[in-house]
This record gives structure tokens, C-alpha cells and sequence, in this order.
């Protein structure tokens, strides 16, 4: 029995291990595989948006640089130096300017020396020096500069659009400032997600407009950005804030300048669809796990359960085989038995006669007189006769009985062989006080049958009964009935009701069913009513039961006429 | 005709003995044996009409000695004593040439019956055969004559 604990527990854990590891493993897989794919899916649109957004803003900005600096072009282009330094003129000019942009915060006419020649514009900066500035400087060796912020002479920050002209006369440059603040909104209009901004840093990392996040013009932010990138070419990277939170960076560069575009998100916020992502997933996997291991030990259980079940059925089959085949050979060793004995019956039957012979002799030849001592002796030997033909009976009943041999179908007179296996049964139910109260039917009827097996049908059904009546009824009291009736449609009807007990309603759907027995373990097969039903149904009779919980069982047997 | 004569035949000394006892005071003559071999033994001596054989013997069993029996001495009528009736080895025997058989324990008026109705069909045999053979010899003289130069 502890073996089959342990194969059960092992079992147990093998189908639970199996029950939850199947389903699990793929499940991880799908969800680990499907996520992975998404995340990566997220991440390259996002990415991608955001380079998308950093090329037009750039495109933006350079066209809105390309403008002012055509405007600057066309201004020189159409007037002369003359015109230009008057200041009427000047002014008429940039009124077109500003006209043209709003950004345009003053422009200025300065000769080849540097010097501030003519002026329009909110400051006083005619007459300054500018032969110094790194602009000035600029201008003239590339012919068009436009400058990185600075503070200059008014002390605000600022940057400028100049342009060098030459011509027959004279060599000398047309400058314009561009309102920081009107840039900085250009630049810096871009909205993405929460945390989204643009700015313009240049080559030493200076900010060269304002930053929403943080950051004036001319500050400079603590991140180090790689300024190599190449020119057309836009970059997205990660990089770590000073306060620890991740950014999402893509990066341009605006041609002619040194300037890097910058529009970067917070990670977090950039990649915000992949959190509910993240926490979907994990819910699905959580949930999907508890579900899945639930479920496996439910089944677990069930299955277990079942298997154990089964065990034991098949553990109470084999103890009932046992005992059948026990039965089997004892029945083997009855027959044994029965022959042995004959020999002695007849030994003593023999002598039993040779006794009778000679006592007639004695009485005949006058040596016995008629005595109460002689008629004992007769009437005891009378007797002694009596008795071998009743231990005869009894040893030819087993030999019947435990012989095993193909049915012989013959005609049986039912009245009579009822009478004769009656009688077998009489003597032990009449030990327990049972009265046996026969019925039979006024003319004879002939069935078709073998007579051993019927035999075997009533002795079983009788002891049967027997055992039902001792058990309610002890020793008095007991009743069987037994009854033959002709019924319709050229059928007899053979009836045997006790008064025992009853058979319980849940027992009478088994009742037919081999090794189905009520009798404690040893004491019945549960094989005689399957083989009896098995029988009476090769003789194309049925037989059924009717009982009545505490009052009697009846069982009724339909056998056809012959 | 002659008188009945019998054999037992069984593994019993007491019912042979007893048995005897007892049909010879009803005037048979017996013959007992204790064995298969030892009644072959005695019948090449004394030959008899009726043997009443038990069928379940130490060493030669009874259809053993029932098959010799019919062998040698066809004409013996054999009666099988056997514990329980229509068992195989009583069958048997039947198909084997005895002429009845008789359940134990018998009575020893059926066993008296049974012999003296094998011994009636044995007479009856006995005459035809007689009667067989006379008609034989009372053939005519050609055929006589024809079956002696065969």
C-alpha cells in the first residue's frame, strides 16, 4: 500500500509538472516574443517620428535663414551704397524689411574698416567699431555670415545676418540683427508628447535659442552633445540628464552653420504606449499563470483522484476473483470429497444388507425369537438404510453440482425437479426456523433446459432467500414462498418470495451485475445472480426482482412451454 | 445352459468380500479380484460370463482393464461400477464395450439385475452365433466343397 502512495504522489507531481510546464512555456513564449516585437515596433516608429520631425523642423529653419538672408540680398541688390547709408533711405528699407519679417530688429551699413556707417533700428550703434568682430571678420572672407548669439555693444543677446558686397568702388557690408525672441519661437514651437522640445546649440554646446525645459540664451546645458555629425544627416541617441531622467535625442545639422538642431523627449514619455504595454503584459501573464496553474491542479486532482479510484476497483475486482476462483476449487475438492466417501457407502451399504440377510436367516431358521430386542435391531437397521440413502442423495447433489460440462438441453417437469431441488434446500432452511410454503401449479409444464444449471438457478435463488430471511428474521419467523403459475403467451412463471429485508432501491439496478454483492468480503462472490440471469437468459426466459424495502424480496422467473 | 458365473473386481477387500457373501447366499457363483491385473490373471483360468468392474482403480484403472478384457475374452459382458453416472469415464467405457453401469453405492438386488440381463444378452448371442454356425455347415455340398478348396 505505501508503494502505491508513493506511485500515486509521484504520478500527482508528474501530470501537475506536465499540466502547468505545457500550457506555461508557450504562453511565456507568445507574450515574451509578441511584447518584444512591439517594444521594438514602438521604439522604431517613435524614433523614426521624431527624425522626421527634427528634418522639417531643420528644413524650417534653414528656409526661414535662406529668406532673411535673401531679403538681405535683394535690399542689396536693389539700392546702392549711395542710397543705402542715407538714412531716409534706410529707414524706407527696413520699414520694407520688417515688412517682410518681423524678425528683423535693425540693420546696418558698415565700410571695409569696420566702421558703423548707417543705422536703422532701436539702438544707438552708429560710428562703433566692428573691425574686431569675429562676424565682421567672418563676412568678409565668406562673403555671407550669419553669427552665433552674442551679447555686442547693446548687451542683449542677439545674432546677425550680414553680407559683403564689392564692387568697383568700394568693398563694404550690409548686416540686419534677427529678433532672438522671434527665433527662439521658430525654433522652439515644436510640441511633442509632454515632455517634447527643439532648440539650436552650436559647436561649443551653447544654446542658441531658449530651451522650454531649462536653459537661456547663451547658457550651457551640462549634457555633452557630439557635435560630429555629419551635415544632412540626422542621429537619434539616449542620453542621461542631470537629474538622472533618460532623453530621447535626435539630432541635425543646419547647413552653412555650426549649429546643431536638438529635439529631444523624455524616454518615458516618448515610449509612454509601451508602459501600458508593460502592464498589460504583465497582468495577461500573471493572470494567464494563476489561471493556468489553478486549472492544473484542479485537473491534477481530478485525474489523481480518478486513477486512485480505478486502482481500488481493480484491487476489489482481484480480491472478488480471488475469492471466485477459491470458490471454483473448492467446489473441485466438494466433488473430490463426494467420490471418496461413495466408496465407504458402499462398503457400508453392503454390510447393511449382508446384516439384514442374516438376521432373516437367524429369524427364519427359528434361532431368533420375536423380541422388542429383535425389532430394535430391525427398525435400527431399517434405519442405517435409510441413512446411506440420504448421505447417497447428498454426495450425487455435489457431483451434479460441481460438475462442469456443456449444458445438456433436455425437458424438464418443472413441478417435479421444483420438489426435488426444494428438497435439498429443505433441511437448512428448516435448521433456521424458515417455513417453506410451496405453490405449484395444478398440471405439469415442460421447459427446455439443462437440469444442472437450472438447479443451479433455484438452489442459488433459495439460498438467497435463506440468507435474507435469517438476517432479518433470526431463527423464527422466516417464510419462502415458492410458487409455478402458467402465464400467457406459453410461459410459466416460477416465483420465489421470501420475508426478509428487502433489497435497498440503489442495490436493484446492480443486482443482476457481476461481483456485485452485499455479503462481507469471503462470503459471496457476487457471481450467483449474473451467472443466474446469464443462464435463465440461454433458456430465452427472463427474470426479474421486485422488492420491498423491510417487507421481502420476490423473484419471478419466465420460462417458455415446451 | 450354464449357470451365471461373476467376477468382482475391486480395489476394496471389504466389499469384494461382503459382496460375495452376499450373492452366494442368493446362490451365484463369484469370483473377486483386488485388481485389474490380478482379474485378467484369474480369467485365463476361470473364465466367466459377468465381471463387474470398478472404474476408479489403483494401477490399472477400470477402462484399462476393461479394453483387455474385450480383447482377450470378447464374449465376458462387463459392468462398470463407477461413483457418479454419466461421467466422462463412464462414457467412455460404454464406447469402449461395456455393457452398463451401475452408481455407487448400488444395491446389491440392482447389481444382481443388471448381471443377470448382461448374462440373457450374451445367451442370445451365444445361440445366433450357433445358430450361424450350423447354417454354415448345413450349406450345400458345392459350397462345401468350394470353400474347402479356398
Amino acid at each position: 500500500m505505501q508503494m502505491n502512495e508513493k506511485k500515486f504522489s509521484d504520478i500527482k507531481n508528474y501530470v501537475l509538472a506536465s499540466m502547468i510546464l505545457v500550457p506555461v512555456i508557450p504562453f511565456i513564449l507568445i507574450l515574451s516574443i509578441g511584447f518584444y516585437h512591439f517594444k521594438t515596433s514602438i521604439e522604431t516608429s517613435t524614433v523614426a517620428t521624431m527624425k522626421r520631425i527634427v528634418e522639417d523642423h531643420r528644413q524650417l529653419i534653414e528656409a526661414f535663414l535662406d529668406e532673411r538672408r535673401a531679403d538681405l540680398e535683394f535690399v542689396c541688390d536693389t539700392y546702392t551704397f549711395e542710397g543705402l547709408t542715407t538714412p531716409a533711405t534706410l529707414r524706407t528699407v527696413f520699414g520694407h524689411l520688417q515688412k517682410e519679417s518681423k524678425a528683423f530688429v535693425d540693420i546696418g551699413v558698415f565700410n571695409r574698416g569696420g566702421i558703423h556707417l548707417a543705422y536703422q533700428g532701436p539702438y544707438r550703434l552708429e560710428g562703433k567699431l566692428y573691425k574686431d568682430a569675429d562676424w565682421f571678420q567672418k563676412v568678409l572672407t565668406h562673403g555671407y555670415y550669419i553669427s552665433d548669439v552674442f551679447l555686442g555693444y547693446r548687451n542683449v543677446p542677439h545674432f546677425v545676418i550680414a553680407i559683403a558686397r564689392r564692387d568697383a568702388a568700394r568693398e563694404w557690408v550690409i548686416r540686419a540683427t534677427i529678433d532672438s525672441q522671434t527665433f527662439c519661437t521658430l525654433v522652439g514651437s515644436v510640441r511633442i508628447g509632454s515632455t517634447g522640445e527643439a532648440y539650436i546649440i552650436n559647436s561649443e554646446g551653447v544654446l542658441q535659442t531658449q530651451r522650454r525645459s531649462g536653459g537661456g540664451l547663451m547658457d550651457k546645458p551640462e549634457e555633452e552633445i557630439d557635435f560630429s555629425t555629419a551635415q544632412n544627416q540626422t542621429d537619434s541617441f539616449l542620453k542621461k540628464n542631470r537629474d538622472g531622467s533618460q532623453y530621447l535625442y535626435t539630432t541635425a545639422k543646419l547647413k552653412d552653420r555650426q549649429w546643431l538642431l536638438i529635439v529631444r523627449q523624455e524616454q518615458n514619455d516618448a515610449f509612454v504606449a509601451l508602459r501600458s504595454t508593460i502592464f498589460m503584459t504583465a497582468v495577461i501573464w500573471v493572470a494567464g499563470g494563476l489561471i493556468i496553474i489553478v486549472i492544473a491542479f484542479y485537473l491534477t486532482h481530478r485525474i489523481v483522484w480518478r486513477l486512485e479510484k480505478i486502482d481500488r476497483e481493480k484491487e476489489q475486482l482481484n480480491q472478488q476473483l480471488i475469492g471466485a476462483s477459491r470458490l471454483a476449487e473448492l467446489g473441485e475438492m466438494a466433488a473430490g470429497f463426494a467420490h471418496e466417501i461413495n466408496n465407504p457407502l458402499q462398503i457400508i451399504k453392503n454390510e447393511q444388507s449382508l446384516i439384514e440377510m442374516t438376521f432373516t436367516e437367524l429369524k427364519e431358521r427359528g434361532e431368533l425369537k420375536d423380541s422388542e430386542a429383535a425389532a430394535e435391531i430391525q427398525d435400527a437397521m431399517s434405519q442405517i438404510q435409510i441413512q446411506i440413502g440420504r448421505c447417497a442423495k447428498i454426495t450425487q447433489a455435489i457431483l451434479k453440482f460441481g460438475r462442469q460440462g456443456e449444458p445438456v438441453m433436455q425437458d424438464i417437469a418443472l413441478n417435479a425437479f421444483i420438489q426435488e431441488v426444494a428438497g435439498m434446500v429443505e433441511k437448512k432452511a428448516s435448521v433456521s426456523g424458515i417455513v417453506v410454503d410451496k405453490h405449484l401449479a395444478e398440471t405439469e409444464a415442460f421447459v427446455h433446459g439443462d437440469p444442472a444449471q437450472l438447479q443451479q438457478v433455484l438452489i442459488n435463488l433459495f439460498n438467497n432467500a435463506i440468507d435474507a430471511v435469517v438476517e432479518k428474521h433470526g431463527n423464527i419467523g422466516g417464510k419462502i414462498f415458492i410458487e409455478t403459475r402458467p402465464d400467457l403467451n406459453g410461459t410459466v412463471s416460477i416465483r420465489i418470495q421470501d420475508n426478509g429485508n428487502g433489497i435497498r432501491p440503489e442495490n436493484m439496478k446492480k443486482i443482476f451485475s457481476p461481483f456485485f454483492t452485499t455479503k462481507p468480503v469471503g462470503q459471496g462472490t457476487g457471481l450467483g445472480l449474473a451467472v443466474c440471469y446469464g443462464i435463465i437468459n440461454n433458456m430465452n426466459g427472463t427474470m426479474a426482482v421486485d422488492s420491498t424495502c423491510g417487507s421481502g424480496t420476490t423473484f419471478t422467473i419466465r420460462l417458455p412451454v415446451k | 445352459m450354464e449357470s451365471l458365473k461373476m467376477m468382482l473386481v475391486d480395489d476394496e477387500e471389504r466389499f469384494l468380500s461382503t459382496t460375495q457373501k452376499l450373492l452366494q447366499k442368493k446362490g451365484y457363483d463369484v469370483l473377486v479380484a483386488s485388481g485389474g491385473a490380478e482379474a485378467l490373471e484369474l480369467l485365463r483360468i476361470h473364465p466367466v460370463h459377468v465381471v463387474i468392474l470398478d472404474v476408479k482403480m489403483p494401477g490399472m484403472d477400470g477402462n484399462a482393464t476393461l479394453k483387455e478384457i474385450k480383447r482377450l475374452f470378447p464374449m465376458i459382458e462387463v459392468i462398470m461400477l463407477t461413483g457418479h453416472a454419466t461421467v466422462e469415464s463412464a462414457i467412455d467405457g460404454l464406447k469402449s464395450g461395456a455393457s452398463d453401469y451401475l452408481m455407487k453405492p448400488a444395491d446389491v438386488g440392482d447389481l444382481i439385475q443388471k448381471a443377470e440381463e448382461a448374462y440373457a444378452r450374451r445367451q442370445h448371442l451365444e445361440s445366433k452365433i450357433r445358430v450361424a454356425q450350423m447354417r454354415k455347415l448345413m450349406g450345400s455340398p458345392r459350397e462345401i466343397i468350394q470353400a474347402s478348396e479356398e
